[in-house]
């Protein structure tokens, strides 16, 4: 091998993996830190959500909205609506849950009843004790 | 010119060789004798660029990249910081009027057919510049922290979940995190005021060298344009029959740069709120969505296309792809003919296109 070849090789491959090693590094350093194993639950009073009202509420960072369904009691569902993540609101007099950005609606189970939502909404564990609800 | 100046410029001479600059430049550089105000265009998008690049600097001296102050930062800069309302007016307002300068400068050359070769990378370049400035709209459109700004941005990050493996990885990297936050804002601002401006001046470095190398086209209308020969070597299109580019050109820049101006200043004079609306005033809310969320003017074509093609998948798809049918135009229209109005399908396209795209602002305004 000549002398030239030798070193044009040499500087291939240090380049080469001068580059890679920085490479993933970076594309660490982008990516956000993942939050698949926080569980931290939530505690709200009873009396902070009457009857016929709900709550927008942070579990593990994730927009949570608490309803208490006149009869039915306390309901906890993501408020992320699974279109394009717009938080959806309660309207008591139809019960239903509305998203403002493209009119999504949703039943109190998280089911789509109309509009451009593909997936329903997540429900969230909801334990009520007392005189507290325990979300998440 | 008394001896003080004449001996300073005897220096530049020397060192920096003036006369030969503005010979090549200025006087010997030759433009087609049938040039319009539409070839104007390209330095008005020059100019809109400066302006965004001096007033961004004067609001970087006030503008706190925090969830925690950004919004109040940003009012501050409106209401008590002396001439704040100015500068950020010109950066906000001036921002809509470049994206619509590129956009004009863009559909210009192409009915003139200024893309066609040997032009391909002016084009590709040029519509890079154009995704760039986008970017810009883009990031800089979250940075006051407002209910608009949140909320048009949440929707817009979460576009690329509907891809599926990667979508969601994407949305998040943009998001840093599952929504937007104080993370995605110093991204966006990070984005906004280091990324964007060199990838911005490189590209035009590249765009108007390729400009300067090749030779400026002349307008294909009432003559012939058309480069009959075989390209397998370069040659500089030279007008040997042209204007010197100063005075003839460069006048017709300048006045166009100040109409720029003035456009620029009817607006902020006598339609201050226009690219303000009520909720541009209002601090962001993660917990609260607000009733009438829509993105800045250029975004809207493409956003009722995505919200009326029921499949996302297959929407945003659509969109990448009909990005590369634009950026790779050349090299699909391969007709040697210039002019237009010879071409009556091309045409009916054109037409098709910007109908479409006034149809879906309209639509996806309400
Ligand atoms: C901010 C972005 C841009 C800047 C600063 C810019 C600047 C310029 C300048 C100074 C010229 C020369 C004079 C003229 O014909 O107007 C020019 C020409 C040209 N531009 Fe752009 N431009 C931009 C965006 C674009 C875009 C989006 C396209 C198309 C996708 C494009 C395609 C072209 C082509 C093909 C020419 C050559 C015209 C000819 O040779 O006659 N440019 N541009
Ligand atoms: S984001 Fe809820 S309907 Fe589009």
């Amino acid at each position: 091998m000549r002398r030239r070849t030798f070193l044009q090789s040499l500087l291939a491959v240090f380049g080469a993996v001068s580059v890679a090693s920085f490479a993933y590094p970076l594309l660490r350093f982008l990516a956000p830190p993942s939050d698949a194993n926080r569980d931290r639950k939530f505690t709200l009073a009873k009396k902070d959500i009457p009857i016929g009202t709900s709550r927008v509420v942070l579990v593990n960072d994730k927009p949570v909205i608490v309803i208490n369904e006149q009869g039915k009691g306390y309901i906890a569902l993501s408020s992320v609506c699974t279109h394009l993540g717009c938080l959806v609101g309660y309207e008591a007099a139809k019960n239903i849950l509305v998203c403002p950005c493209h009119g999504g609606t949703y039943d109190l189970e998280g089911n789509v009843l109309s509009g451009p939502p593909p997936r329903p909404l997540s429900k969230v564990p909801l334990k009520v004790e007392s005189e507290q609800l325990v979300i998440g | 010119m008394n001896g003080t100046a004449k001996r300073i410029r005897n220096w530049l001479e020397v060192r920096v060789g003036l006369d030969e600059l503005i010979r090549s430049n200025l006087t010997d550089y030759r433009v087609p004798s049938n040039i319009n105000l539409f070839h104007t265009l390209g330095a008005v998008a020059v100019v809109g660029y400066l302006i965004q690049v001096i007033t961004g600097i004067c609001l970087l001296i006030y503008y706190i990249p925090h969830a925690d102050h950004a919004f109040r930062s940003v009012q501050e800069i409106m209401t008590r910081v002396p001439y704040g309302w100015l500068f950020r007016q010109m950066h906000v307002v001036g921002s809509n009027l470049l994206i619509a300068a590129v956009f004009v400068h863009m559909v210009t050359i192409f009915l003139m057919g200024n893309y066609k070769r040997p032009r391909e990378l002016t084009w590709i370049s040029g519509g890079l510049l154009m995704v760039i400035t986008l970017c810009f709209g883009f990031s800089g459109y979250l940075l006051p922290w407002t209910q608009l700004s949140y909320w048009a941005t949440t929707v817009a990050t979460s576009i690329p979940t509907a891809f599926p493996v990667v979508g969601d990885f994407v949305s998040r990297l943009l998001r840093g995190g599952s929504s937007v936050t104080g993370i995605t804002l110093t991204r966006f601002f990070a984005v906004h005021v280091s990324l964007l401006p060199p990838l911005f001046v490189f590209l035009m470095v590249v765009h108007i060298a390729l400009i300067r190398r090749i030779g400026l086209s002349a307008t294909p209308f009432g003559r012939s344009d058309e480069e009959k020969r075989p390209l397998t070597e370069f040659r500089k299109k030279l007008h040997p029959d042209g204007y010197p580019y100063y005075p003839y050109l460069l006048q017709k820049q300048a006045l166009m740069g100040i109409l720029y101006f003035v456009v620029m200043f009817l607006v902020i004079s006598f339609a201050p709120t226009f690219f303000f609306p009520e909720e541009a005033t209002v601090p962001a809310d993660a917990f609260k969505t607000p009733e009438s969320i829509r993105p800045e003017w250029y975004f809207l074509a493409p956003y009722q296309m995505l919200k009326i093609i029921p499949n996302k998948f297959l929407g945003i798809s659509l969109q990448i792809i009909l990005l590369a049918v634009f950026i790779f135009w050349p090299f699909l229209d391969t007709h040697k003919e210039k002019n237009i109005f010879k071409r009556p399908v091309l045409r009916g396209v054109f037409i098709a296109i910007m109908i479409a795209m006034v149809i879906l602002m309209w639509w996806g305004r309400r």
